[in-house]
């Protein structure tokens, strides 16, 4: 995938994604209802806050007596204030002192500077790169307060926030399993990593500015607008500069957006080049090792991971110049209110403890007009993210199409009827093929490397879709049938053998996790396997390790072909089975095949003449075409023939 | 069983430290401290920074006594101190004001702004550069960090990684080792700022009232008790936190390696399942590890918060009655408590409580850094099964005979795959190792690379053990085409030199010619720069084949090893293969790995081997005229023992 040209991200493509994220907080509607809720809530000691300051610092410290403050208190304070002025100055601390512990308790937060206040979160330190940075991002949550509603808060949204990553993270990967296998062979196996680990957090976060963040920070505005349009009414100098630092903060970003967004892309494409050279020298160590490459695998990874940071400084660096930019007409926007604010104290038309409380309030004010400004260019940061999960799950996939009809069941023979098949990049593999294969025999195919023997096997299972021609099953088109149904029906042995790091047992059930034990048994029987099985340490249930690790390639081989066994499928296709098999191995296993072969057609690709003969059908493939068919005395007795040709080579060879 | 195997063994277990918490305090900090070596390369450029910081902070300086002009003489009408007047640029007179009239406590806020304007237009920009600065060291380290971890993956043996996951290989190196970006922040920036920014609190509340002091001396206790309450069963979850994340990438990464057989057997649903069931554990715990954490740091919040607004009623009650200063304090000039001094009070114990609360939040962090650390060093300390000994030296050439005495080896604790195996090979000549599958071929020549040293018995080259020679030189001596031949994602010719990356075009092409990949190499698009798929999937098993071989002989060694290199080509292919290779190994040791019988004919000396033990050695006719193992092995090659089939199921 990290071939295939993803395109240009522009300012369009930018809003169908976010669109498209938008779309994405569908199912969580009543999780995002609750949040909205909270979020509300928190909004409201921000108002409470600053008057036990107030409170102390005008009636107990300087001493002014209720009712002789420049600005009366308003209307639904009226009761406490009667209560306290009652009260002794002492007595005004004490009940202040006493509402602020409860605040610590209920919200964390005594007053009104930075260190006073606290708001739930769960930031853990991370790293200088985008992978590093993401595991924050899969678990974000965030709170405007703590004490027991933030904790309820940022509760609630870091449940919120997993299960949409464990929702995408989870379709991200089920898509990547439906794509065709031929995309794979152009894919970083880390590229698909990095997707669904790194990138798909980009999904949660573009959501939360979308859907969150602009709720948050316009409440929050329209609030904090509201009082101080109430508290201190004639002084629209506060909203109107909050307003314009939300400009500037818009303004100054937008020439770097499209900057932003590329800068954003390629970190993400370099962090993926890392994790991609990091698996693929670690998953092939043999092959390092032992052609001793490590230092060019070192070599590539030091510059793959380095080239990862530098991009991530890149990203950097532009949301540095963003801010200095933005920072010279913000701070006089800024200072301008902060002295009309000094004006109102100097001049006696507020207290100085009012003048605390308007800049507490101020302050907030200009934090949710950052916020608001900054979300579009915030937003540029999740439109990599979202482009590289989105191109990915909308890469062409298996899928069936609504309602497709399952295949039916193979009785007799499987044809295919003049197949021509071209490779993704334009070359063609192959041309007018039509086959039969039949329940009850065996079916060879032979040829030179790279004939188009494996391409055209692959057509059986649907792993490729001819441009031309179809498989029919006892004369039914198969075309647009489901996948699930057809290949139910197909058992593929690869040439190269995958094993998972799971028991013996587990590897050979994979095509069939309800056989049975005596089935199991019985198929690595026949593929020579159960011998060498029964002698690891734990049997059949021996764990194998990465890859099969712990077995040799003909082991590995036979255990694979057990598996291909064990799967009760109608066609049997075997690629190369007995290339690393002994020949003593491989005997058995072609006179299984012929056992087999009863209740199944086989289909078996080989070069060695022993599993060859056994055939019932023997078609020679060169170029892309079937050029001889027929059994082993008719090929040989054709003079002039390929396969004859091909057989005297190889005897003459072993001879 | 020997001591290296045992050690072995036990790797298998590594990353799995479940519930258990290995580490204590004392750990942590020896952990933490042992890191601090990693900067070491870097601390040229953190003098440097610390430096530059500095200076930034020398100007913020500026801005505290600000602060206390903008209390007194702007919201109060109070005179400005000399050195506030100095500051400012205000008139002299000022200062012996009694009290400031409206304009001139305008005129004072005006300067007090543009002070702060300037100071933030210095400030600003220096600060910015010199965090992108610290980036990039923070980097580095980390950079460097990440080779070292890549660097003793690949010295672990071959047992290591088969028994371990890609996945954790890849979470190991990028997320736990970002961890050590966090350093510089654990043990300096916090202790030292911090701790110094609470001791200045401190002994500026004690200068005002020593009982204020005396309530935010009393946070520690409680702080501690939080820390000792917190701790472990933070690391318990950091640490569970990890390993479940790295099983998640391990699974993605496993699945979509292995996404052929997937679909050949319709294990999708199953195998999303289980990845489903990956994720979800992995956000549970995630979720487990920053729900202890965020509890924590609320909890600090509550002491913190009460401490707060008891000092800050306190000091109100002082205010409030005039109550005059401790002497000392009157020597600074402060004389009774006033609504300035109340600010000053609040502002001190604030940021003094604050830093408390700062260092408990990294305290709390630092267990998280400390299990990624602890995660890296779990594989840096790894000891390599195989390494140079003390006192070994390079070999520099093979010039007659590799010889392998008695020689046995298991791999984990199954039984011995080679048991007793002794056999010779000579310069010039061609040794093919037959034997039915599980024999241990592979397993001989893997030795010869020193993949695995062998528990008992010895190789020599030359009459020197192999143990002696260093790693390195040994392997730059052989080169082997594998049976299961990888290709990476390259062009082709990158792949022919995977092992030799200077290797000119011509040596490449050569290389290509003896392997008989030329002509199909040239018949592709783009000849030998054809990009080829991830594993190599664009060209048929034969073709990679080929360009396995290819690789091997590019790099031009003297003992040149083929496993099962012909498997996967037809006859004709594999008689060319093969009299390019006898033409070009004329000077060489070959050793041929191989079922084919046209193939081992071509040996000088067919050593077969049965379960671990050599049965027969000697040439092709001898071992045929002796009826033995090998000659059972050619006839069922050759399908001498088998009833023809063909003509028998003509029906």
């Amino acid at each position: 995938m990290s071939r295939v040209d993803e395109g240009e991200l522009g300012l369009r493509g930018t809003f169908r994604l976010l669109r498209r994220a938008f779309d994405y907080a569908a199912p969580f509607k009543r999780q995002f209802a609750v949040k909205y809720a909270l979020a509300l809530l928190s909004l409201l000691p921000l108002l409470v806050l600053p008057w036990p300051v107030k409170i102390i610092v005008d009636h107990a410290i300087i001493g002014t007596p209720f009712g002789e403050q420049p600005i009366p208190y308003p209307a639904m304070m009226q009761p406490i204030i009667e209560f306290l002025s009652q009260q002794t100055p002492t007595g005004i601390v004490l009940w202040a002192v006493g509402f602020q512990l409860l605040l610590v308790m209920i919200c964390g937060a005594v007053g009104t500077s930075g260190n006073e206040r606290d708001a739930a979160d769960s930031v853990l330190s991370s790293g200088h790169d985008i992978a590093s940075r993401t595991e924050n991002e899969a678990n974000q949550a965030f709170s405007l307060t703590s004490g027991l509603l933030g904790l309820i808060d940022w509760r609630v949204m870091i449940r919120l926030t997993q299960s949409i990553n464990h929702h995408y993270r989870t379709a991200a990967f089920a898509r990547l399993q439906k794509l065709p296998m031929t995309t794979f062979d152009d894919e970083s196996v880390g590229d698909a990593v990095f997707r669904v680990m790194y990138d798909t957090p980009s999904i949660t976060n573009g959501i939360y500015r979308i859907v969150i963040w602009p709720f948050v920070s316009v409440g929050m505005g329209l609030l904090l607008s509201i009082a101080l349009a109430t508290f201190f009414p004639g002084h629209p100098i506060f909203w109107q500069t909050a307003l314009g630092v939300m400009a500037v903060a818009f303004l100054c970003a937008l020439p770097f957006g499209g900057k932003l967004r590329r800068a954003h892309l390629s970190a993400r494409g370099a962090g993926s080049d890392a994790t991609g050279s990091l698996e693929e020298g670690m998953h092939n160590m043999l092959a390092v090792q032992s052609l001793g490459a490590e230092d060019g695998e070192q070599k590539r990874f030091d510059e793959d991971s380095w080239s990862s940071f530098s991009e991530y400084r890149g990203v950097m660096a532009i949301g540095m110049i963003i801010f200095l930019i933005g920072a010279v007409p913000g701070a006089a926007l800024v200072g301008w209110a902060f002295y009309s604010a000094i004006e109102l104290v100097v001049y006696d038309q507020i207290s100085a403890g009012d003048f605390g409380l308007l800049i507490t309030y101020y302050l907030a004010l200009l934090f949710a007009a950052i916020t608001a400004g900054g979300l579009w260019i915030r937003l540029q940061e999740n439109a990599a993210g979202l482009h590289r999960v989105f191109f990915a799950m909308d890469l062409p996939s298996e899928e069936d199409p609504p309602g497709a009809p399952p295949c039916p069941v193979l009785r007799e023979t499987a044809r295919l009827v003049d197949v021509h098949y071209t490779y993704p990049d334009g070359t063609p593999a192959l041309q007018n093929v039509d086959l039969d294969i039949h329940v009850g025999r065996i079916t060879a195919l032979v040829g030179p490397a790279g004939a188009g023997k494996s391409t055209l096997a692959y057509l059986f299972p649907r792993f490729i879709v001819p441009q031309r021609g179809c498989l029919t099953f006892d004369g039914a088109d198969t075309t647009g049938s489901s996948l699930a149904s057809l290949r139910s029906q197909v058992s593929f042995v690869f040439q190269e053998t995958q094993l998972f790091d799971a028991t013996v047992d587990e590897n050979i059930r994979i095509g069939n996790p309800d056989a049975t034990e005596a089935q199991v048994r019985h198929a690595a029987q026949i593929a020579g396997a159960d011998a060498f099985i029964r002698a690891l340490p734990k049997g059949y249930h021996t764990p194998l390790g990465r890859g099969g690790g712990r077995l040799s390639v003909g082991q590995r081989q036979r255990v694979a072909i057990a598996r291909g066994l064990v799967r009760e499928a109608r066609i049997l296709i075997l690629d190369e089975p007995t290339s690393a098999l002994d020949p003593e191995t491989e005997q058995n296993l072609v006179r299984a095949l012929r056992e087999a072969s009863r209740e199944r057609a086989v289909v078996v690709i080989a070069h060695r003449l022993s599993t060859i003969r056994e055939a019932d059908e023997i078609c020679f493939v060169e170029g892309g075409e079937i050029i001889e068919r027929g059994s082993h005395a008719t090929l040989m007795a054709r003079e002039d023939g390929a396969y004859r040709r091909f057989v005297e080579l190889q005897s003459q060879g072993a001879a | 069983m020997s001591d290296t195997t045992a050690a072995n063994d036990a790797l298998a277990s590594l990353g799995q430290g479940g519930e258990t918490d290995r580490l204590s305090f004392a750990l942590v900090l020896q952990l933490l401290r042992r890191s601090a070596s990693m900067l070491h390369p870097v601390r040229g450029h953190l003098a440097l920074l610390a430096l530059g910081f500095s200076l930034v902070a020398s100007i913020g300086a500026f801005a505290l006594p600000l602060g206390i002009a903008f209390s007194n003489s702007v919201l109060l009408p109070n005179a400005p101190t000399e050195l506030e007047a100095w500051l400012l640029r205000l008139p002299h007179a000022w200062t012996s004001l009694e009290v400031l009239s409206p304009d001139q406590r305008m005129d004072v806020a005006f300067k007090v702004l543009l002070t702060f304007g300037i100071i933030a237009a210095v400030a600003t920009p220096a600060y910015l550069g010199l965090y992108y600065y610290l980036v990039w060291i923070l980097q580095r380290v980390n950079q460097v960090l990440r080779v070292r971890m890549l660097e003793q993956l690949q010295r672990l043996s071959m047992r290591f990684h088969s028994g371990s996951r890609v996945g954790d290989a890849i979470y190991r190196m990028i997320q736990d080792s970002s961890m050590v970006t966090k350093l510089i922040e654990v043990l300096f920036i916090q202790p030292v700022m911090a701790l110094g920014r609470h001791i200045y609190g401190l002994a500026f509340v004690a200068l005002l009232d020593w009982r204020i002091a005396l309530g935010m001396a009393a946070c520690w206790p409680v702080y501690l008790a939080l820390g000792a309450w917190g701790s472990r069963p933070m690391r318990v979850d950091f640490r569970r936190a990890r390993e479940t994340n790295s099983d998640v990438t391990s699974r993605i990464q496993e699945n979509i390696s292995a996404i052929k057989v997937i679909k050949a057997y319709g294990a999708e649903d199953a195998l999303l399942a289980k990845f489903e069931s990956d994720s979800r554990t992995a956000f549970d715990a995630a979720f487990d590890a920053r729900y202890r954490f965020a509890v924590f740091n609320v909890a600090v919040f509550w002491v913190t918060g009460a401490a707060l607004a008891i000092a800050g009623g306190a000091a109100a009650l002082l205010a409030l009655d005039g109550v005059p200063l401790p002497a000392i304090a009157a020597a600074v000039g402060y004389m009774a408590w006033n609504f300035g001094i109340f600010n000053l009070l609040k502002e001190r114990f604030s940021d003094g409580v604050g830093s408390l609360r700062a260092i408990m939040k990294t305290w709390a962090n630092a267990q998280n850094v400390a299990i990624g650390l602890d995660r890296v060093y779990e594989l840096l300390d790894l000891e390599p099964e195989v390494q140079d000994e003390a006192g070994s030296t390079a070999l520099t050439g093979v010039a007659g005979r590799v010889r392998y005495e008695d020689v046995s080896f298991r791999y984990q604790s199954d039984r011995a795959v080679l048991d007793g195996v002794s056999f010779e090979a000579r310069v010039g000549q061609m040794t093919a190792l037959v034997g039915s599958t599980g024999s241990g071929k592979t397993t001989v020549v893997s030795l010869l690379l020193r993949l695995y040293d062998p528990q008992q018995g010895r190789i020599l080259i030359d009459d020197r053990d192999l143990r002696s020679l260093q790693v390195k030189s040994v392997r730059d001596h052989v080169a082997i085409a594998l049976q299961e031949n990888w290709l990476s994602g390259t062009t082709i010719a990158e792949n022919i030199r995977f092992a030799k990356p200077d290797a000119t075009d011509e040596e490449v092409r050569h290389a290509a010619k003896v392997a008989v990949a030329s002509e199909f190499i040239e018949a592709l698009p783009a000849g030998f720069d054809t990009v080829l798929g991830e594993r190599g999937t664009k060209l048929s098993t034969g073709q990679r084949q080929r360009i396995s071989i290819a690789r091997a002989i590019l790099k031009d060694t003297p003992i040149l090893v083929l496993d099962e290199p012909t498997a996967a080509l037809d006859a004709v292919t594999e008689a060319r293969v093969l009299d390019n290779l006898a033409e070009w190994g004329r000077e060489r040791m070959i050793f041929l790995i191989t079922h084919r019988f046209g193939a081992v004919r071509r040996a000088d000396q067919i050593v077969v081997l049965h379960e671990g033990r050599v049965r027969e050695t000697g040439t092709h006719d001898e071992l045929f005229a002796k009826h033995g193992a090998y000659r059972r092995l050619v006839d069922h090659e050759t399908g001498d023992s088998v009833p023809p089939v063909a003509a028998e199921v003509a029906s």
